[in-house]
């Protein structure tokens, strides 16, 4: 009642009155601009942010050398721990690449192992203790642990992994083999934790991290591979890349230099944008029927409403004022649309950053709707705008009389 | 107060055949004066009434209210004109089916540029509806809802009331209380009234009387081009 004040409060009032008695229809056009709105900035924004976040997840490090094979999977399985590595490096190579000049930092991996179906990766203790995985922020072991030695059977455990299996400092577990759990092939070794990395929101905190000597040494590996290694992780200086790309990917033959690794990441996500694509348009789609919607809701609430704006008028009301009631109600059910997108947005964000930190370790950038959302805001609204430009000229030119006459 | 003359008014049946329906040479209605305008059904009483409340243009003649040629007004003016000045009673009441009595008066409140709740409240309460405010149309008698198109009427002070068939839903008893408040309430607001009606009940209680078939110069219902 408050409401009904001269002007625009007036319209406003009716607008909702209107709205009120063609409730189920109202819902079902906010609910499709909605699910519209939701998907299209899920698949636009998540597919932005999965990039940046994979971008920033690299562990601060500008190149990989592993073995000879796809730069992409290289990268995945030495920065991202995921899929298999494509084969293994000698011990050689490593000291090789260490002492190349304009190689900052070298840190060697190998994988093959697991606990539970997180995977363990041997490494030198500096890459936890002197490496920056993103500028001055060195990895941290929380309060009680420390970094494993280099000789010994122990184990840092990340972030994730130990609030997934409970693993404690001091705690102690058999690894198994392979980078699958299966329980038949458990080793006979066994590790002690002895630090809990802080969450970094990096892949680094779903893996344990052990001495690389642990994984090239444990009991029933072969005793050939003792020397060998996954990959070994690069930070590089000035153009080193440029050389260090020559000489292994275009002389040599022998391994593979994953560099740059952003670009490589960039083709990775290249790849699914057909998907991105179906999505835009299952989106599109949406909102046409969206906006159908909001025409039928409007022109049937007008049919039924002649007599309610020819009484207006007998009131006072003029013929902007009755076609700008049907003008708010397209703008309301385009405006609570579009905010329960974002809310839509907000939910499938939260399910994906969920599933991507579950499987990768990346932690997603907070929530927010960008200037995209911004632009789809305006566009939906002008959506609105146009789907109640036609109900409110027939309004508009509504005979009066007419109308007042038909339903006396 | 209100004056007209030379008003014509037709419909066009098909191309240029024209139904003429109302052809007024003079006629005037003054200050506070209380007319009933008797005839029947289909005769254009309730055109006249609607050119008069600006509902319908003329085809011809004007009308002046309170000196004020609605012709010469914009359509938002006139539109602003009947908020303000013109209080409209149909037979069929038409309030706001899905508004409470007090948001049928409020509405109108919004129209005229002013509204007062308490205002509003206080009127119903005059037409005896203080504790049916806050119920909708459907939920009340057909005589409460005349009193409620009664009380909307003249929420805000009009200087002039028109009334289509007031009575024409409401049995005998109903009618009589109801032109008996109309009057009263009127005669308190110092508005004109102008009723028209086929009820020769409703007609004998107003002091002046006017044939519709004297006032209105159409010939019975011959199309003409």
């Amino acid at each position: 009642m408050q409401m009904i004040r001269p002007g625009l409060g007036i319209i406003f009032f009716l607008a909702l009155r209107g709205l009120q008695k063609h409730a189920f229809s109202s819902f079902l056009a906010i609910l499709t601009i909605a699910m519209a709105v939701g998907l299209f900035l899920s698949t636009w924004k998540i597919n932005d942010d999965t990039r940046l976040a994979f971008h920033h997840s690299a562990g601060g490090f500008d190149a990989v050398l592993g073995a000879r094979g796809s730069k992409l999977q290289i990268i995945l399985n030495s920065l991202f721990h995921l899929e298999s590595s494509p084969g293994n490096l000698s011990w050689e190579q490593y000291e090789i690449i260490q002492n190349t000049k304009g190689v900052k930092e070298a840190y060697p991996i190998a994988v093959g192992d697991n606990y539970l179906g997180y995977r363990l990766v041997g490494t030198d203790p500096e890459l936890l203790t002197s490496h920056q995985w993103k500028p001055g922020q060195g990895y941290e072991v929380e309060e009680g642990g420390r970094v494993f030695s280099p000789l010994a059977k122990e184990a840092v455990v990340g972030s994730l992994v130990a609030q997934k299996v409970g693993l404690q400092v001091g705690d102690q577990f058999h690894p198994y083999h392979g980078l699958n759990f299966k329980e038949e092939n458990k080793h006979q070794d066994i590790y002690v934790v002895v630090g809990i990395l802080e969450a970094t929101g990096t892949p680094a905190d779903r893996v344990i991290w052990v001495p690389i000597k642990g994984i090239q040494l444990m009991d029933g590996h072969d005793k050939s591979m003792s020397h060998s290694l996954s990959a070994v992780l690069l930070s590089l200086k000035g153009a080193a890349g440029f050389s260090l790309d020559m000489k292994y990917n275009r002389q040599g033959n022998v391994a593979t230099l994953a560099w740059p690794v952003a670009s490589t990441l960039s083709s990775f996500f290249d790849k699914f944008t057909w998907f991105q694509k179906i999505l835009e348009l299952v989106a599109g789609m949406i909102a046409v029927v969206g906006t159908l919607i909001i025409v039928l809701t409007l022109r049937s609430s007008m049919n039924e409403r002649r007599r309610e704006f020819a009484i207006l008028r007998c009131l006072g009301a003029s013929r902007q004022s009755v076609s700008t009631v049907i003008i708010s109600q397209s703008l309301i059910l385009a405006c609570l649309g579009v905010m329960a997108g974002f809310f839509v947005h907000f939910l499938i964000h939260i399910f994906v950053s969920h599933i991507i930190q579950e499987n990768t370790g990346v932690l997603m950038s907070g929530f927010s709707v960008g200037f995209m959302g911004v632009y789809v805001f305006c566009a939906v609204l002008f959506v609105g705008l146009a789907s109640g430009i036609l109900p409110a000229r027939q309004v508009y030119k509504a005979d009066l009389s007419e109308n007042l006459k038909h339903h006396t | 107060m209100l004056s007209i003359s030379n008003l014509k008014k037709s419909f066009q049946l098909t191309g240029e055949i024209f139904l003429p329906v109302v052809s007024i040479e003079d006629f005037v209605l003054e200050k506070k004066q209380m007319v009933a305008i008797h005839g029947t059904s289909g005769s254009g009483k309730t055109t006249f009434l609607h050119l008069i409340a600006g509902l319908l243009t003329p085809d011809e003649g004007s009308i002046q209210l309170q000196g004020v040629d609605l012709q010469e007004l914009k359509e938002s003016r006139r539109d602003f004109l009947r908020a303000t000045s013109i209080g409209y009673i149909f037979q069929s009441f038409h309030l706001l089916q899905s508004c409470t009595a007090l948001e049928n008066l409020l509405i109108a409140m919004s129209f005229a540029g002013q509204v007062n709740v308490d205002g509003a409240k206080e009127m119903l309460d005059r037409v005896g509806l203080k504790d049916r405010m806050n119920h909708k149309p459907g939920e009340m008698s057909v005589g409460q809802q005349q009193r409620v198109a009664l009380a909307r009427a003249l929420i805000n002070k009009p200087t002039l009331l028109l009334a289509d068939e007031p009575t024409g839903n409401l049995d005998a008893g109903n009618a009589e209380s109801s032109l008996n408040l109309m009057k009263e309430l009127c005669i308190s607001s110092g508005a004109s009234m102008l009723v028209v009606s086929h009820d020769s009940n409703v007609i004998n209680s107003f002091d002046h009387q006017i044939n519709w078939v004297e006032l209105n110069q159409v010939s019975k219902g011959e199309p003409c081009k």
